[in-house]
């Protein structure tokens, strides 16, 4: 326990200092297993240089005497977690509608949630001590079937700190509803027609300030053009087989790039999914058949979908768990996932098809985004020891940990 | 040890035990003299099967090494070293692990059935906020297909409960994860009937929404108070002129509680919520026995162990509503070991998900406490979901642990199961082999799951 009131310490010392992020500190991590999740796989007994934020070397008995030194012995490095769909940032309690910042009635494909994200929101020091280094933020608008435009964060909780990236991907949502789905498919055609008849008379109509294409604003048809011009990808929530399938159709005739969410049904496609190259982003303890649309659904999803040449990203249904997507991945090992195709599944893929090159992996010369754990990263017991961040050391503790020493001393347990 | 054959004993205990409690239920309610509604379960008598070298969490606090199981007519006939000199089966279980059958007390299953449909929801009579005489049974759709996901999960046993729209939502059931048309089939003979209690935001949002009482926790507090003051005066009223006595199913409910016959299950998440609980009860002189949700539960570990009342918990959900924002990944833990090591600490899923996987959630709030630097053992944590949720449902004489005499309901998991690596490979339910993951042939689907991808095909 001492330990947790020098990182008090210095957590107070780091919050009294104000808003001004710390310098990046030169950091060895000495003699860990590390997992890279790049082609280099495994290394044993591996020392990890990080300087000026990014990792400077990787080997043994590296020497850096002005170093913070981590003993890792016994530890198991990985690259930091990234949530490949969550609201983190945008929401403190599910219910309570004034907490949360992640839809609007005013906006529908072009909702950008930049400005909302809350770097101290309370979710991101419990998600962080899970592991999870950064996110991709969705907005679950459901404006007919657009929810709008995703982000990318670092979780560092500094009040300064900016997107990784801004408006990377679009989010729809397709299936069962009070709409049929062969409606929501035709207006996906329609707004895309709409969108590409906007950009052919654009000179006409942009000087009138107001224009509103049907539904759609200006900004929401700019946005769906950027998907048009394939400058960003469209991420489909979808679940149900034959929806996948005229889902992939439309996607073609449009030449647009797509990945899908959900896709409780997704084994049954593999193939194609594998053929077309489209990402499936995933939890894969979901296995119920909770409508029509996921009767299919089962435990090795992620397993098929991996075998048959599927990229997967492994993410947690629950924002306020983001950090359980381990969990998800050990349950996929469970059922047959290799564990390397696991953690890539939390890491590298995520990085991969969002098109952060210079995260996922632990490799030279990438962001020193590194989580330290005590055990197997995909074992449920295991728990995060440090995180780092743009090569900082960032707080462990989270209200979670000020309750529980509160509540442990008044129970006479500490 | 050697075996004996018991069983004609054991034969004659229970028979006894039913004709006990039909005698000492003279006064109970009509339905229960003509025993209607009652537990219609019966297993087949089993062979004697004899597994071998398993690792063994048996439920009673220990962990034992290469140790034998035998199950004989339905029962756990022998745990230890065990020769045998009739023909028995024998499953080699060298490097795998056995724990008691896993049991959740807390599941929506088959009144909130998958698929989700407007038609099958039907966990909460929201029409009014205070239905003690509605029963959770009789809800329940026995085709869910999530019963059979569960068995594959390791559960054995669950308890079915109408939702937490209502101060008293209803009475709830506990059910065997066997296959059965009716759910009399399904019912766990005579454990005691249960009722469910809401506190906080979901009775005052739900009614409070249409302009109604309960919109405040103060009201919600009112209404427990009242329907208790009338099943009050219920009861005196049957004393003075029981002729007249007209039934009333919400007061039978009622009286069964303050009688002791029908055990209080409390959806109440904060410290203070529970606190207020346990004072209504001591007003009307009743017990509850367990709290569920009960995301504060660390915040009053003390009063819970001293006052003998379970808290049913999640490893780690939090901040769906504000009374669960105060989530700390140890709550189980200390709930387990406040005051000397005495508190009842249960995990429970709430989920169709989590239900699958109630190992790993005790496995998470283990290592929770273990982080923060409590010693607690697999042998104990794994009473969390096993001998503790038994307690509290009132049914720990007959399952919850590998004790001789207990229902043979036993997981055989191919791994430790507090690893997230490891699954259920077998799992007995009084004694019959009912998932096998090496084999289809005990695998009894429901019938939903028959032909609704491919026709000729089952789901799963």
């Amino acid at each position: 326990m001492k330990n947790f009131s020098i990182i008090t310490i210095v957590f107070l010392f780091f919050l009294a200092s104000g808003v001004k992020a710390l310098e990046p500190e030169k950091i060895l991590i000495q003699n860990a297993t590390v997992i890279t999740a790049s082609d280099s796989q495994v290394l044993e007994k591996t020392d990890l240089l990080i300087e000026s934020g990014f990792i400077a070397d990787i080997g043994s008995n590296l020497v850096a005497v002005d170093a913070i030194q981590i003993d890792a012995s016994n530890k198991i490095i990985t690259p930091g977690l990234i949530a490949p769909h969550s609201q983190l940032g945008l929401m403190e309690i599910q219910l309570e509608r004034e907490t949360r910042d992640d839809s609007t009635k005013n906006y529908s494909a072009g909702f950008s949630i930049v400005n909302a994200f809350n770097p101290s929101s309370t979710l991101i020091p419990y998600n962080r001590s899970g592991g999870i280094t950064s996110a991709i933020v969705v907005p679950s608008s459901a404006k007919k079937i657009f929810s709008g435009m995703a982000s990318a964060f670092k979780l560092d909780g500094e009040l300064g700190s900016d997107n990784i990236s801004k408006d990377i991907a679009m989010a729809i949502s397709i299936g069962a509803g009070s709409d049929s789905r062969a409606s929501q498919i035709l207006m996906l055609e329609d707004t895309f027609n709409k969108a590409i008849r906007y950009y052919d008379s654009k000179d006409q109509y942009l000087p009138l300030a107001d224009f509103n294409y049907d539904d759609h604003t200006v900004r929401d048809l700019e946005a769906i053009l950027k998907v048009l011009s394939k400058d960003i990808p469209l991420i489909v929530r979808s679940n149900r087989a034959t929806d996948l399938l005229r889902i992939i159709t439309v996607a073609k005739q449009y030449d647009i790039n797509i990945i899908f969410h959900g896709a409780k049904e997704a084994w049954r496609i593999a193939d194609i999914l594998a053929e077309e190259d489209i990402p499936v982003i995933l939890d894969p303890m979901d296995n119920i058949p909770s409508s029509f649309d996921s009767i299919a659904a089962r435990m090795d999803n992620a397993y098929l979908l991996n075998k048959a040449g599927v990229k997967i990203l492994i993410t947690s249904q629950n924002t306020h768990n983001s950090y359980l997507s381990r969990q998800g991945a050990g349950n996929a090992v469970a059922h047959g996932l290799p564990e390397n195709e696991a953690l890539k599944a939390l890491t590298a893929n995520v990085a991969e098809v969002f098109g952060f090159s210079e995260l996922g992996t632990i490799e030279v010369g990438k962001i020193a985004d590194l989580v330290i754990w005590d055990g197997n990263p995909l074992e449920v017991s295991s728990f995060a020891t440090t995180v780092i961040i743009d090569g900082k050391q960032v707080s462990p503790i989270s209200r979670s940990n000020r309750l529980r020493d509160r509540y442990m001393k008044k129970l006479g347990l500490q | 040890m050697k075996i004996k054959k018991k069983l004609p004993l054991l034969l004659v205990v229970s028979f006894l035990c039913i004709l006990i409690i039909n005698c000492t239920n003279n006064d109970s309610e009509p339905n229960e003299q003509n025993q209607a509604y009652q537990s219609t379960y019966q297993p087949k008598p089993s062979e004697s099967i004899l597994i071998l070298n398993a690792r063994v969490l048996t439920g009673v606090g220990t962990e034992l090494e290469n140790t034998s199981i035998l199950m004989e007519n339905n029962k756990i006939a022998a745990v230890g070293e065990i020769t045998v000199d009739t023909d028995v089966k024998v499953i080699d279980a060298g490097g795998k692990w056995i724990t008691p059958g896993i049991i959740d007390i807390h599941s929506h299953m088959g009144v909130y059935p998958a698929p989700g449909l407007r038609s099958n929801s039907d966990g909460n009579e929201a029409t009014s906020p205070v239905t003690p005489h509605v029963w959770a049974e009789h809800s329940v759709w026995t085709h869910d297909p999530q019963f059979t996901l569960a068995l594959k999960g390791g559960i054995t046993t669950f308890h079915v409960l109408p939702g937490s729209a209502n101060l008293i939502g209803g009475r709830g059931v506990t059910l065997k994860n066997v296959r059965s048309v009716t759910v009399q089939g399904m019912k766990f003979p005579d454990a005691p009937y249960t009722l469910k209690m809401a506190c906080g935001e979901n009775p005052k949002r739900v009614y409070g929404n249409r302009n109604q009482e309960p919109s405040t926790q103060m009201a919600n507090v009112a209404g427990y108070r009242q329907a208790w003051i009338d099943a009050q005066n219920y009861m005196k009223k049957a004393e003075d002129s029981r002729d007249d006595r007209k039934r009333d199913l919400a007061m039978e409910t009622l009286s069964g509680v303050l009688k002791g016959e029908i055990l209080i299950q409390n959806h109440c998440y904060r410290g203070e919520e529970m606190a207020v609980m346990l004072d209504i009860a001591k007003e009307f002189n009743y017990k509850i026995t367990a709290f569920h949700h009960a995301i504060e539960a660390y915040k009053v570990a003390d009063l819970l162990a001293d006052q003998g009342v379970c808290a049913a918990m999640w490893a780690d959900w939090w901040g769906f509503k504000h009374e669960a924002f105060d989530m700390v990944w140890s709550n189980v833990a200390m709930v387990d070991q406040a005051e000397n090591k005495t508190g009842c600490a249960i995990v429970h899923s709430d989920s169709a998900v989590g239900t699958q996987h109630l190992n790993q959630e005790a496995a998470k709030a283990r290592a929770a406490g273990i982080r923060a630097g409590m010693s607690i053992s697999k042998a104990r944590a794994i009473q969390w979901i096993t001998l503790n949720p038994a307690k509290a449902l009132g049914i720990s004489e007959r399952v919850g642990s590998l004790e001789v005499g207990k229902m043979a309901d036993l997981v055989i998991w191919d791994g430790d199961p507090f690893s997230v690596f490891s699954k259920a490979e077998k799992v007995f339910i009084d004694g019959h082999l009912k998932f096998d993951a090496e084999s289809e042939v005990s695998f009894e689907r429901t019938d939903f799951d028959l032909g609704i991808i491919d026709p000729e095909e089952s789901r799963l």
